[in-house]
């Protein structure tokens, strides 16, 4: 488990993370949303012990990360953004290379190459791949020290859908292998698709954290959206419309609402509770 | 780990052509260029003048100034005038009997003769004509008093028995290999900025230094993994721009470059500065944000260094202020290294105080080069 307690990070007089405490459970695809800015690298590069937090304590596997950064890193493995390999070393070389400065099982090697579907790769020279068998020997090199975390930082960038799809149906192989994966990305719909829990991050705080199946389910949002069939009596009533038919209420007010649709003859057309899906959600929380 | 490191940065390197042309085929093409068109700048024993004579007089005196000019090797008598810088014309009843009343030499130059070898032919002309009137003093006297005439025999004009001329250690003067080849080593060992400041910054830009970080390398593997891969580069093109020197030049009709001193000497000496160029080139590839803004910078500095420090210019013909300016610049220090081993016969104490400097001016951008890269990575390079 990975346990984030009070974390505060300042980069001079900005603050990237702010008091920021959550839970990462074993064996779980846990994606970590938050617009650009919002501290989600910060929190990445501080688990894997490549900056230290000014204040606040990280656990990962019962390990402090002031006392046990080594540890952690030979647990962990960051798969970064940009494309973090050799362009002129064959997907060979840099294989090679990468298993040998960590001194990676050769089982690792060839389970890296088969669940990313590079052995007919080998040779090539890394500059001469396509987008999306680069971003493959990208996540390759993250899987050759067997980790038991993956931290992907955005890894579909540029990416076709078709590439797009065989990289998370290759993450959620990780799942299977009892790896726990940290996922960070814009498309919320790898998110929604790939993992079991949602943190989201704003302004380095917290704003939520929840089961995505939660976060999606209607019982959890107190946001309702009412669609009505408006006619000239929804003028003199002084509500405010969205796209001239959606009102949006709260539980609290729904029942007063509806009273006032009933008694001014307004026909309503569906009640939606909670965010229609993730993306939604995501632009309420963050405004 | 640390071997695959230094494949790692060996194979990068060998797939740069463009830094494989700038390390290897600049430097050594610039050693044939500048070791031939610079021997005659360099070899002062090569003086002379084509001259055409005209003897009007045609006396046993006037044969007698043909024949000692002709003697001289620095003359080349020659027929056509077209082809003269000199034409010295020896007007009909010229003596050198009469001391008091002497009729001139007439001589024309060509417009483009440069002043100082006029006064070279001035001075090696009145020589000849000097010993001739000491001849007719002498052959004169005898007449009278033989015996006053035995000091006048001891009387030579030779320099080499007048002046005892010992050259301190920096107007010990090369020839244009000797100076060529040395230069050229030490401003293409430099040149290893552009390869290492490309792979840095990529791999800085790429985030795979803090894929290295994360997988535990720490800054100290990442940089002196660096350092070994550019040493034997280094020697590599050390020992390439002497064979050219040995091998190639000659074919140029320019003469070989020897090594004279210790060659032991001369591996301290490659070794402290190759540290010295790796610490530099650290130095600016973790500094500069971009490859584009390193190459600019470490050619800039490379080319100042090497202006400063005599590659440009050689530095025994600079003034003694510039001289001393140039003992600041690495690249002096190693050229004077070479420059000890190649033709002072220098051995490991007298290159002492050059690789000394080098290793502490490496060692030093080596340590505030990890320091730069420490605080990089940790705020996120």
């Amino acid at each position: 488990m990975i346990k984030v307690s009070n974390i505060v990070k300042k980069y001079g007089d900005i603050i990237a993370l702010d008091d920021l405490s959550l839970e990462i459970k074993d064996d779980r695809i846990f994606g970590l949303l938050g617009v650009n800015g919002a501290g989600k690298t910060t929190l990445l590069s501080i688990l894997n012990g490549l900056i230290d937090v000014d204040e606040g304590k990280v656990e990962v596997f019962g390990l402090d990360m002031k006392y046990h950064a080594k540890e952690i890193k030979d647990i962990s493995s960051i798969i970064p953004q940009h494309l973090a390999f050799y362009e002129k070393l064959t997907v060979k070389e840099n294989l090679d290379f990468f298993s040998q400065i960590q001194k990676a099982k050769k089982a690792n090697y060839e389970n890296a190459l088969e669940i990313n579907s590079l052995e007919y790769l080998l040779n090539q020279k890394a500059s001469t791949l396509s987008g999306g068998q680069k971003r493959r020997l990208n996540i390759a090199i993250g899987l050759l020290n067997d980790p038991k975390i993956i931290y992907f930082d955005e890894p579909t960038v540029g990416v076709d859908p078709k590439s797009r799809n065989e990289i998370l149906d290759s993450i959620k192989r990780y799942r299977e292998l009892g790896i726990t994966v940290v996922y960070t990305s814009h498309y919320m719909t790898e998110i929604e698709k790939i993992c079991d829990e949602v943190a989201i991050i704003d302004k380095g705080k917290l704003v939520k954290q929840d089961l995505l199946d939660n976060l999606l389910s209607n019982r959890v949002s107190d946001k309702i959206s009412v669609e009505i069939i408006p006619n000239e009596n929804i003028k003199s009533l002084n509500i405010q419309l969205r796209d001239n038919c959606i009102i949006k209420t709260t539980k609290s007010e729904l029942f007063q609402l509806l009273q006032i649709l009933e008694d001014n003859n307004i026909y309503i057309k569906q009640i939606r509770y909670g965010a229609s899906n993730l993306e939604k959600y995501f632009l309420e929380m963050t405004n | 780990m640390f071997f695959a490191m230094v494949k790692k940065e060996f194979l990068l390197v060998l797939r740069d052509k463009h830094a494989l042309l700038a390390l290897f085929v600049m430097p050594a093409i610039f050693i044939l260029i500048m070791s031939v068109a610079l021997k005659e700048q360099f070899n002062q024993d090569a003086i002379s003048f084509n001259i055409s004579l005209n003897d009007l007089d045609e006396s046993n005196l006037s044969k007698k100034i043909i024949t000692k000019l002709e003697e001289d090797k620095s003359f080349n008598i020659i027929r056509d005038e077209k082809d003269a810088d000199l034409r010295v014309s020896i007007p009909k009843g010229y003596s050198v009997d009469d001391l008091k009343k002497e009729m001139k030499l007439n001589i024309i130059v060509k417009s483009s003769m440069k002043s100082d070898l006029l006064e070279i032919f001035k001075s090696k002309l009145l020589k000849t004509i000097v010993s001739l009137k000491l001849e007719y003093v002498k052959e004169s006297f005898k007449q009278f008093s033989p015996k006053a005439v035995e000091p006048l025999d001891a009387i030579t004009l030779s320099s080499k028995e007048l002046f005892n001329i010992k050259y301190d250690k920096i107007q010990n003067i090369p020839n244009s290999t000797q100076q060529s080849v040395p230069t050229w080593i030490v401003f293409g060992m430099f040149f290893v900025i552009i390869p290492m400041s490309t792979i840095f910054i990529n791999e800085r830009k790429q985030n795979t230094l803090i894929r290295l970080n994360s997988m535990n390398i720490s800054i100290f593997s990442m940089t002196i993994s660096k350092i070994i891969p550019y040493l034997i580069i280094n020697h590599i093109q050390v020992w390439i721009m002497i064979a050219v020197g040995m091998f190639v030049v000659p074919f140029f009709d320019t003469p070989a470059l020897e090594i004279n001193g210790s060659v032991f000497a001369l591996i301290v000496l490659s070794v402290s500065l190759s540290i010295s160029a790796i610490g530099l080139s650290t130095l600016i590839a973790v500094s500069a944000t971009s490859s584009e803004q390193a190459t600019t910078i470490g050619g800039i500095l490379n080319i100042l260094l090497g202006a400063i420090g005599g590659v440009m210019v050689p530095k025994f013909i600079m003034p003694e202020s510039m001289q001393r300016l140039a003992d600041i610049s690495p690249m002096s220090w190693g050229l004077d290294g070479f420059l000890d081993i190649f033709i002072r016969n220098g051995d490991l104490l007298m290159v002492a105080k050059e690789s000394i400097l080098l290793l502490l001016f490496g060692t030093t951008s080596l340590i505030i080069s990890m320091i730069i890269l420490r605080i990089r990575i940790r705020k996120g390079l």
